[in-house]
């Protein structure tokens, strides 16, 4: 008959009851979906990534570009070596930014179709992307050229998601 | 005025006891097949806190697969009683 054991028990018990404070469900409207499946959009997913291979190609170029020496050194005076590196800095980031966003652009698209087509996140989607990206890069070389860049860019790419996967 | 009472009030209460029902079973459809697809679909390992595309395209094909077949066999049971 104690009171003050009778009187604090049912005050803990509503309190118990009180402190699962649980939010309604709230679902996605459709606006947060629209955006969060414009990311899910190939097209849009190998052009952003066409564009960042682009940049990465720009900046490559300019720096192999910048170590190339001009080949008559010593009859070129200080200022006509400067023009000249200056135009190879150039024209080769232009090309190798060309070849670097081609190469994201077909590689973000086939790991994309794959990847949907699959409806499984796995590294043979890595694999078929790297293999159809390095036979569209030397396909111009034959289609032994073809089998050898596949494969070789499919290893290179499973090696870089794997080195990615290690610190994400 | 008195006899038009007496049945609204047991025709609400049975309305208000199949919304229930219904409501109910709502939740344990949503409940169940998110349970199915979640465990179907995504991988354990939780590299990710986002969806990839491949975990997304699996969960729109399960979801629509569920729904399918749980409208088919509603359809079945609901239409004729085939003998068994």
């Amino acid at each position: 008959m104690d009171t003050s054991a009778g009187g604090s028990e049912p005050r803990e018990a509503p309190k118990e009851a009180e402190k699962p404070n649980i939010e309604p469900l709230r679902l996605p409207t459709v606006e947060e979906m629209r955006g969060q499946d414009i990311w899910n959009n190939c097209a849009v997913r190998s052009v952003v990534s066409g564009i960042m291979g682009g940049g990465l190609g720009l900046f490559m170029g300019l720096l192999f570009g910048a170590l190339d020496n001009p080949l008559m050194q010593e009859q070129m005076t200080a200022r006509q070596q400067f023009i000249y590196t200056a135009k190879q800095m150039g024209r080769r980031s232009w090309s190798s930014a060309k070849t670097f966003a081609f190469m994201g652009l077909i590689f973000s698209a086939a790991e994309c179709v794959v990847e949907k087509a699959r409806a499984k996140h796995d590294t043979t989607n890595t694999v078929v992307a790297g293999c159809v990206t390095g036979g569209a890069l030397s396909a111009k070389g034959g289609p032994k050229a073809a089998c050898a860049g596949c494969a070789g860019f499919a290893a290179f790419s499973v090696v870089i998601e794997k080195f990615l996967d290690r610190h994400g | 005025m008195a006899a038009k009472n007496g049945p609204t009030d047991i025709e609400k209460e049975q309305v208000f006891g199949m919304a229930e029902k219904e409501m109910e079973y709502r939740v344990d459809l949503f409940n169940r097949l998110t349970k199915i697809c979640f465990d179907k679909c995504i991988d354990k390992r939780y590299k990710e806190s986002e969806l990839n595309m491949g975990e997304n395209s699996c969960i729109d094909r399960c979801v629509s697969k569920y729904w399918q077949v749980t409208n088919l066999i509603g359809q079945l049971l609901g239409s004729n009683r085939p003998p068994l």
